[in-house]
C-alpha cells in the first residue's frame, strides 16, 4: 500500500513540476523581452529596469526558477496586466465555479454512464444497449462546443427555459435559498450538456467490460449458488470490473478539464477556463500562467482522488500484492 | 466512398466558386432561401402595354429595397403617372410623366429624391412606408396606354442562397466549402506529424526495452496527464495564431497514443523467433528496426492515423472556436466562433451554427469509420506477427 502511494504521489509531484516548469520556460522563450511578460508593457523603460531588479530577473536562471516554484506553491501569482489587481484575487472567485462544473459533470456522467453500461450488459440486444452504443459512437465525433451551442440555441433562445449566459443572474437574488437555486439554474445547461456528451463513452466501456466479466466462471458459480440476479450483477460482476472503470476515470480527467474551458466559453461562466482564454487573448501573461497552473493543479488533485478511490476499490493494493489486471 | 466525396469537395470546390467567398453578397444574417420565415423572397414584375398593373400579395416583412427601371413608349401626348397603393389603402405617386413619346424611369427606393417625393425625411425607410403590412399592394400606371416598352419592378429578397449569410453578408455555403479545406489540411497534417513522432518514439522505446523504455513511458504518462486544450491555448498565446504553428502544436501533443500502441507491438515482436534469427544472422539493430519492425507496425500506424484525424480536427475546431486561430483563414471552427461572438444567437441565425458543426461531425464520423475498417484489416496481421 505504501509503495503504491509513494509511486502515485511522486508521479503527481512530477506532473506538478512539469506544469510549473512549462509555465516558467514557455513565457521566457517568447520573442521579446522577458520583462514584458511579468511587468505591464505600458511602463516606462526606467520603471522596467527597476522592475527587473525587483522581480529578480537579473539573477541566474536556476535561482529564478527556485523562486518561481516557491511563488507558485504559495499562490503568489503577481499582478494582472488588465485589471492591475493581484491575479489570485481574480482567480479566487472563479475556482469554485470551475470546480462545481467539473465535479458535477464528472460525477453525473460517470454515474449515469456506469449505470446504463451495466444495464446494457445485462440485457444483450435490448433497447438500452442500442441507445448506449449509438450515443457513445456518435458523441465521439460531434464537437462538444457545437452540441452546447445547439442546446443553447434551443433551450435558451427558441424556448427560453434557461439563461443565455453567466454563472449567476444580475441582479443577484436576495435570500440564500434563492441564490442557490439561481446558481443551479445557471449551471444546469452547461453541466447537463457535459453529461450528455460524456456518458456515452463511459457506458460503452463499462458495457464491454461487464459483458466480458459476466462470461467468467465465477459468475456462473454465483448464479449456481442461487444468488439473486441483482447481487450477482452488482456485488460480484461490477465489483470485479470496478478497477478498470476507475482507470478510465483517471484517463478521462484531462479531457474533462479541456471540455470545461470550452463549456465556460460557450455559456460565459465565471470560471478559470474562461479566465485563461480572456488572459491569453489580452496578452495578460501573469494571469494566463496562473490560470494554466490552477487547471493543472485541478487535474493532478482529481488524479490523486481517483487513485485513492482505486486503492479503496481494489483490495489487492491494500494488502500489498501485485496487481494483475 | 464518403471520404472520396469529401476530398473532392474540399479540393475542387473552392476554385469552382463564383467570386470571392470573403466578399459580402447580401444583407447580414439573411436566412436561407428555403426557410426564410418572415424575410421576403425576391420578387420581380413588369408593367407592359398589356398589363398596366402589378399586384403583389405580400406576406412578409418589408423588403430592403425597391427598384423600377425601364422605358415606356407612348403614342398619345398626355400626362401619366405611376401610383402605388398599399394594403391599407393609402396611395402614393411614385413618378409623374408630363407627356411626350418616351418615358425613361429609373427609380430606386434608396434615393433621397424618391423619399422626398414621397414626403418622408431622407433617412427614413421608403420601403416600410410602401409596405406597411401584409396584404395586397398594387403598382399601377394611370393615364394613356403605352404602345411599347416595359418597366421592370424588382424587390430584392431578404433571403439568400442555400445557407444564408453571416454577420458580414458573406454567403455561408461558400464559406462552408472553403472551410472544409482548412479542417482537412490541419487535421491530416497534424496527425501525420503526430504519427511520425509516435512511430519513432514507440519503436525505439519498445525495441530498446529495459530502463530506457520505462523512462520514456513514464514521460508519456506525465505528458498525458496535462490537460490538452489549456496547454494548446498557452502555446498559441505565446507562439502566434498561424495555421502551421497550429499544425506543429497539435502534432506535438497527440503522439502519445500511437507511441504506446507501437511500443507494445515492438515489445512483443522483439521476443519473437524471427527477430532472434535476424540477430543471429548478424543483422544490426537499425536494420531490424527499419527493414522489419517498421513494415510490421505500418498497419497499426495507419489505423492510428485514421482514428487520430478526428481528434486533430476537433482540437483545431476547438481552438478556432475559442478565437485562437488565424482570423484571415476561414475554417469551420472559426465560423462557429464568429457565430458565437458576433450575434448569431440574438439574430436567431441557426444557419450559421448548424452547417459548420455538422460538417465537422461528418468528417470525423467518416474518418472513424475508415479507421475501424483499417483496424479490422490490420488485426489478423498483428496476431500473425507476434509468435513467428
Amino acid at each position: 500500500m505504501r509503495s503504491y502511494w509513494t509511486k502515485r504521489v511522486l508521479g503527481a509531484a512530477a506532473v506538478l513540476l512539469l506544469v510549473i516548469a512549462a509555465n516558467f520556460f514557455l513565457f521566457r522563450i517568447m520573442p521579446g523581452d522577458v520583462v514584458s511578460t511579468i511587468v505591464d508593457p505600458r511602463f516606462s523603460p526606467e520603471a522596467k529596469e527597476r522592475m527587473r531588479e525587483v522581480f529578480g530577473l537579473d539573477l541566474p536562471l536556476g535561482r529564478q526558477f527556485v523562486i518561481y516554484v516557491r511563488r507558485m506553491l504559495t499562490f503568489d501569482f503577481g499582478i494582472s496586466f488588465l485589471s492591475q489587481r493581484p491575479v489570485w484575487d481574480e482567480l479566487k472567485s472563479r475556482v469554485p465555479n470551475t470546480v462545481a462544473l467539473l465535479g458535477s459533470a464528472l460525477v453525473l456522467s460517470s454515474a449515469l454512464g456506469t449505470w446504463l453500461g451495466v444495464k446494457a450488459a445485462r440485457k444483450r440486444g435490448g433497447f438500452t444497449e442500442k441507445v448506449v452504443l449509438l450515443s457513445g459512437s456518435v458523441s465521439f465525433s460531434f464537437p462538444s462546443f457545437f452540441v452546447q451551442l445547439v442546446l443553447l440555441l434551443l433551450f435558451a433562445y427558441t424556448f427560453p427555459l434557461f439563461p443565455l449566459r453567466g454563472s449567476v443572474s444580475i441582479p443577484l437574488p436576495e435570500a440564500g435559498a434563492a441564490r442557490v437555486l439561481d446558481y443551479l439554474w445557471h449551471l444546469l445547461l452547461p453541466a447537463g450538456s457535459l453529461v450528455l456528451l460524456g456518458f456515452g463513452s463511459w457506458a460503452i466501456y463499462v458495457r464491454n467490460l461487464m459483458v466480458k466479466t459476466l462470461g467468467e466462471d465465477f459468475i456462473l458459480m454465483a448464479r449456481a449458488k442461487g444468488l439473486p440476479d441483482g447481487r450477482v450483477l452488482w456485488n460480484h460482476a461490477f465489483r470485479s470490473a470496478l478497477p478498470p472503470v476507475l482507470t478510465l476515470f483517471l484517463l478521462a480527467l484531462p479531457g474533462i478539464v479541456s471540455g470545461a474551458v470550452l463549456t465556460e466559453t460557450v455559456f460565459s461562466l465565471h470560471g478559470v477556463g474562461k479566465y485563461l482564454l480572456d488572459s491569453i487573448m489580452g496578452h495578460d501573461y501573469p494571469a494566463a500562467g496562473a490560470a494554466f497552473y490552477i487547471l493543472g493543479l485541478l487535474t493532478i488533485a482529481s488524479n490523486l482522488a481517483a487513485d485513492a478511490a482505486y486503492a479503496l476499490a481494489d483490495p489487492r493494493i491494500r494488502v500489498g500484492g501485485r496487481v494483475q489486471s | 466512398m464518403a471520404f472520396l466525396l469529401i476530398l473532392a469537395v474540399a479540393a475542387a470546390g473552392p476554385p469552382m466558386l463564383p467570386g470571392d467567398p470573403g466578399r459580402a453578397v447580401a444583407k447580414p444574417f439573411a436566412p436561407p432561401a428555403w426557410s426564410g420565415g418572415d424575410a421576403p423572397p425576391p420578387f420581380s414584375g413588369a408593367i407592359t402595354p398589356v398589363s398596366r398593373e402589378i399586384t403583389i400579395d405580400w406576406k412578409w416583412d418589408a423588403p430592403e429595397n425597391l427598384t423600377l427601371k425601364g422605358q415606356l413608349v407612348f403614342d398619345e401626348d398626355s400626362p401619366a403617372r405611376l401610383v402605388w397603393t398599399t394594403a391599407e389603402g393609402d396611395s402614393f405617386t411614385l413618378a409623374t410623366f408630363r407627356g411626350g413619346r418616351f418615358w425613361e424611369v429609373d427609380l430606386d427606393a434608396r434615393d433621397m429624391a424618391f423619399k422626398t417625393g414621397l414626403g418622408i425625411p431622407p433617412f427614413a425607410s421608403a420601403t416600410s412606408l410602401l409596405f406597411p403590412g401584409r396584404g395586397v399592394q398594387t403598382l399601377s400606371l394611370e393615364g394613356p396606354a403605352p404602345s411599347g416598352g416595359s418597366l421592370g419592378l424588382a424587390l430584392p429578397g431578404g433571403r439568400w442562397g442555400l445557407l444564408g449569410t453571416d454577420q458580414r453578408g458573406r454567403d455561408v455555403l461558400s464559406l462552408f466549402i472553403v472551410g472544409a479545406r482548412v479542417s482537412l489540411l490541419v487535421g491530416i497534417s497534424a496527425t501525420l506529424l503526430a504519427s511520425l513522432l509516435g512511430l519513432s518514439i514507440g519503436l525505439t522505446s519498445g525495441y530498446l526495452g529495459g530502463a530506457a523504455d520505462a523512462l520514456i513511458m513514464r514521460a508519456v504518462d506525465v505528458l498525458l496527464s496535462i490537460p490538452v486544450l489549456p496547454i494548446l491555448m498557452v502555446f498559441v498565446g505565446i507562439w502566434g495564431k498561424g495555421l502551421w504553428q497550429l499544425v506543429v502544436i497539435l502534432g506535438l501533443f497527440s503522439w502519445m497514443g500511437t507511441a504506446r500502441t507501437v511500443r507494445s507491438l515492438a515489445l512483443s515482436l522483439r521476443e519473437s523467433c524471427y527477430v532472434e534469427n535476424l540477430r543471429s544472422l548478424g543483422a544490426g539493430s537499425w536494420y531490424i528496426l527499419y527493414r522489419h519492425l517498421l513494415p510490421e507496425a505500418m498497419p497499426v500506424v495507419l489505423a492510428a492515423v485514421s482514428l487520430g484525424v478526428p481528434g486533430a480536427i476537433l482540437a483545431e475546431a476547438g481552438l478556432s472556436f475559442l478565437g485562437l486561430s488565424d482570423p484571415r483563414v476561414i475554417s469551420w471552427g472559426r465560423m462557429l466562433h464568429e457565430a458565437h461572438g458576433f450575434g448569431a444567437f440574438t439574430a436567431g441565425a441557426w444557419w450559421l451554427i448548424i452547417p459548420p458543426g455538422l460538417g465537422i461531425s461528418l468528417i470525423c464520423l467518416v474518418f472513424l469509420d475508415m479507421g475501424r475498417a483499417i483496424e479490422e484489416m490490420a488485426d489478423p496481421r498483428l496476431k500473425g506477427g507476434g509468435g513467428r
